[in-house]
């Protein structure tokens, strides 16, 4: 990693230069270590978000090959489910426990992936003898009556959608507000409780990949579905297993994006989370998990690196959003399966 | 249909002056909007030309839009090396369309080495990376995240015969030429003119997309589109009939996005760059008809009509404005549930909630209707509308 590199060959350097740094100077400003630890942990936080946010579509492509475009959709509605339950729980106002948050994944989780099974068994079932193109055109339809149901609904109760939802994110519990003594920098409590909580998510889905019987089930059917038939086991359960989960965790990123004021609960959201979780997911190799968290990784902390500098060196404010899709422009010109990709996945 | 088109602004004057006037300013668009009907149907034609014909879908294609809409306003002020700002509207256009034919052929180059999944997301991947460029830019204009416009107080830009003054005729809501006294009888408007002058091009396009589509080079397309390993196996360089092809689609949509910078006279990022706008062409030609060259152009007229007559604001009649004007007060003040009225229920439930009932559309028609409109007639008439009229009028000679 680019980081480590640069650690090495690091050389602290006073500060003393003005906003507009010159490059070397920003050079020197940048491999100082308490700059490098602040955007490393940003970048690990970024890069937990992001594997939240694609786990789900990764999860569903590798077993169903069904490329999920109502994914961000599903996000966008689990930071309002999971604002309104917080926002009910605390009574309007005021900071939550981490106790009632986990009630909130909980539920969340639960209600979404129902809502998804749903959605797999009287939408998407009847399409799989279609090419796969017909799956993407039908989620995509889906995104815009999702999206739209989500307008009216927010706006009846009497707020606006396309600003961040401002009580979710009052509803913080003051550790998470505070900044954390970590060595010699501070870091915020909100970037380390998603760094853990991204963690534990991404164990989770491992645990259930390797450990369970259910999940060797869903490896094996992400090989070769019609043999795992043939063996005697229903797949298109499994399908609509694995489709409802793969909702449930798009929704529970969601809820966690709620807390964040970079993201925030609104509309908008959809597209926002929709575009990253597609780069994360084409860059790490469709339907690998391991691929989805490298990828994750990487792009966020490529991401944070880029965000110090085109704010602290280089005047180009759009670059940072930029950042993302060139690495998966680059990823496709270099290696058009994605990192641990095979090629055969995803083409016809 | 061309005739019917053709005939539009009549049919509107004379319907919206007619007894039924008020049901027909509710339910039909009005010319502004079949304008934008026309140049964005250019737009989702072209869109449809390589999605429907070679079966790679071109998720990134406001790419080739914008870039046609983006170097008409910025030549017009100049920013273009090598264009000086007084360059006719006609060159423009033809420029914009070979400007959007090049980055085509350089995002066709790297993509058309993917297919599938993949290739539908390098695209949106290379249109995003130019969208939140141009979002960016400061050079385009002083604030490049709201869209640039054509800057002085010039006419309005000219379609007609190059270098024949008396066949011009300029476009634009308000900078539009009218016509009086056409033929001794035939007065138009300043819409009506840009209607039918944005019009012409448009069907020279189709045509000429219509013509491709129909040489031995379209079938090719479709070659690819049924099976491409069969295709190459019989002996063709696969990869460069997509290339072109993909060209050739980008040249159209080029012009459209031209067109629409030239009716409208300014551009924003977020209706020419962006991933949603190459959405709403995916729209079209599925509801109008995936695969058939015209399908989109139905598909968007369709989608329109419906945009409009849920529209809040109701500038071109819709149903909101019908129903205040014919329904008693008290019948919309009736409460239904919960002192919710029923005026406050359309507000709440329809108006400007269209996508919410064109997505529901979309997700049916993907379901039940995978043809579109147009390729489902096709079906039952078993042939194109033109051979089966002309079928039918043999018959009954």
């Amino acid at each position: 990693m680019i980081e480590g590199l640069l650690v090495l060959s690091g050389t602290p350097i006073d500060a003393t230069a003005p906003i507009a740094l010159q490059v070397g100077d920003a050079l020197g400003q940048f491999l100082r270590p308490s700059t490098l630890a602040r955007v490393f942990v940003d970048g690990l936080a970024k890069a937990a978000l992001y594997v939240m946010i694609a786990a789900g579509l990764t999860l569903i492509f590798g077993l169903m090959g069904v490329l999920n475009f109502a994914h961000g959709s599903l996000t966008m509605i689990g930071a309002y489910l999971g604002g309104a339950i917080l926002v009910v729980l605390v009574g309007g106002g005021g900071p939550t426990t981490l106790a009632l948050f986990f009630v909130t994944v909980v539920a969340v989780f639960g209600l979404l992936a129902a809502f998804g099974a749903l959605l797999e068994v009287g939408l998407i079932r009847p399409l799989y003898d279609r090419p796969p193109i017909y799956q993407i055109l039908l989620t995509f339809g889906l995104t815009l009556v999702l999206d739209e149901l989500a307008r009216i609904v927010v706006s009846f109760y009497g707020l606006q959608p396309i600003t961040d939802w401002q009580a979710v994110l009052g509803t913080k519990p003051p550790i998470l507000t505070q900044s954390v003594g970590l060595g010699p920098v501070s870091v915020r409590g909100l970037a380390l409780f998603e760094i853990a909580f991204g963690v534990v998510t991404v164990l989770a889905i491992y645990a259930f990949l390797t450990r369970t019987r259910y999940g060797l089930v869903v490896r094996a059917g992400s090989e070769d579905s019609e043999m795992v038939d043939a063996l005697g086991i229903d797949v298109r359960r499994v399908f609509t297993v694995v489709f409802a989960l793969g909702v449930g965790i798009a929704g529970v990123a969601g809820t966690l994006l709620a807390w964040d004021a970079t993201w925030g609960a609104s509309v908008p959201l959809a597209s926002e989370t929709l575009l990253p979780a597609f780069v994360v997911v084409i860059v790490g190799g469709l339907g690998t998990f391991r691929g989805t968290v490298v990828a994750g990784l990487l792009v966020g902390l490529v991401d944070s690196t880029m965000t110090w500098w085109f704010q602290n060196a280089i005047e180009f404010t759009g670059l940072p959003e930029m950042t993302i899709f060139l690495i998966l422009v680059i990823t496709l010109i270099v290696r058009p399966q994605g990192l641990f990709g095979l090629a055969e996945v995803g083409g016809h | 249909m061309i005739a019917l088109l053709a005939l539009y602004p009549g049919i509107h004057t004379v319907l919206t002056t007619s007894p039924v006037g008020a049901e027909a300013v509710a339910l039909l668009p009005d010319v502004e909007t079949m304008t934008a009907v026309l140049y964005f149907g250019l737009f989702a034609m072209s869109f449809d030309f390589i999605s429907g014909y070679t079966g790679y879908l071109s998720f990134g294609h406001a790419a080739f839009y914008g870039a046609g809409a983006y170097f008409v306003v910025l030549a017009a002020n100049g920013k273009i090396p090598f264009v000086p700002a007084g360059t006719s509207f006609m060159l423009l256009l033809v420029l914009a369309g070979l400007t959007a034919l090049v980055l085509a052929i350089a995002i066709g180059a790297v993509s058309f080495r993917l297919s599938g999944v993949y290739f539908a997301m390098i695209t949106l991947g290379f249109s995003q990376v130019l969208y939140v460029f141009v979002r960016g830019w400061n050079y385009v204009g002083s604030n490049p995240r709201d869209g640039v416009f054509v800057a002085g107080e010039r006419s309005g830009f000219e379609i007609g015969v190059p270098f024949i003054d008396s066949l011009n005729v300029a476009i634009g809501q308000l900078t539009g030429d009218e016509i009086e006294g056409l033929l001794g009888a035939i007065s138009l408007s300043a819409g009506e003119v840009s209607y039918y002058a944005i019009g012409v091009i448009v069907v020279l396009c189709y045509l000429a997309m219509q013509r491709v589509i129909h040489s031995p080079f379209g079938r090719v397309m479709v070659a690819i589109r049924e099976n491409e390993e069969r295709a190459r196996a019989v002996g063709y360089d696969t990869f460069r009939y997509k290339l072109a092809a993909f060209a050739v689609s980008g040249f159209f949509a080029g012009i459209a996005g031209a067109l629409f910078a030239g009716f409208q006279r300014s551009v924003t990022p977020d209706d020419t760059f962006y991933f949603l706008v190459a959405g709403d062409a995916l729209l079209a030609s599925i509801i109008g008809g995936f695969g058939t060259l015209v399908g989109p152009l139905y598909g968007r007229l369709f989608d329109e009509s419906v945009r409009e007559f849920l529209s809040t604001a109701g500038a071109g009649g819709g149903l909101l404005p019908y129903l205040r004007e014919h329904v008693p007060a008290d019948v919309l003040a009736t409460e239904l549930v919960g002192g919710v009225t029923v005026q406050g229920a359309i507000e709440a439930f329809l108006n400007g909630h269209a996508s919410l009932y064109l997505g529901l559309l979309f997700v049916l028609f993907v379901l039940y209707v995978p043809n579109g409109l147009l390729g489902t007639l096709r079906n039952r008439l078993g042939g194109t509308v033109a051979s089966w009229t002309a079928h039918q009028l043999e018959r009954h000679r």
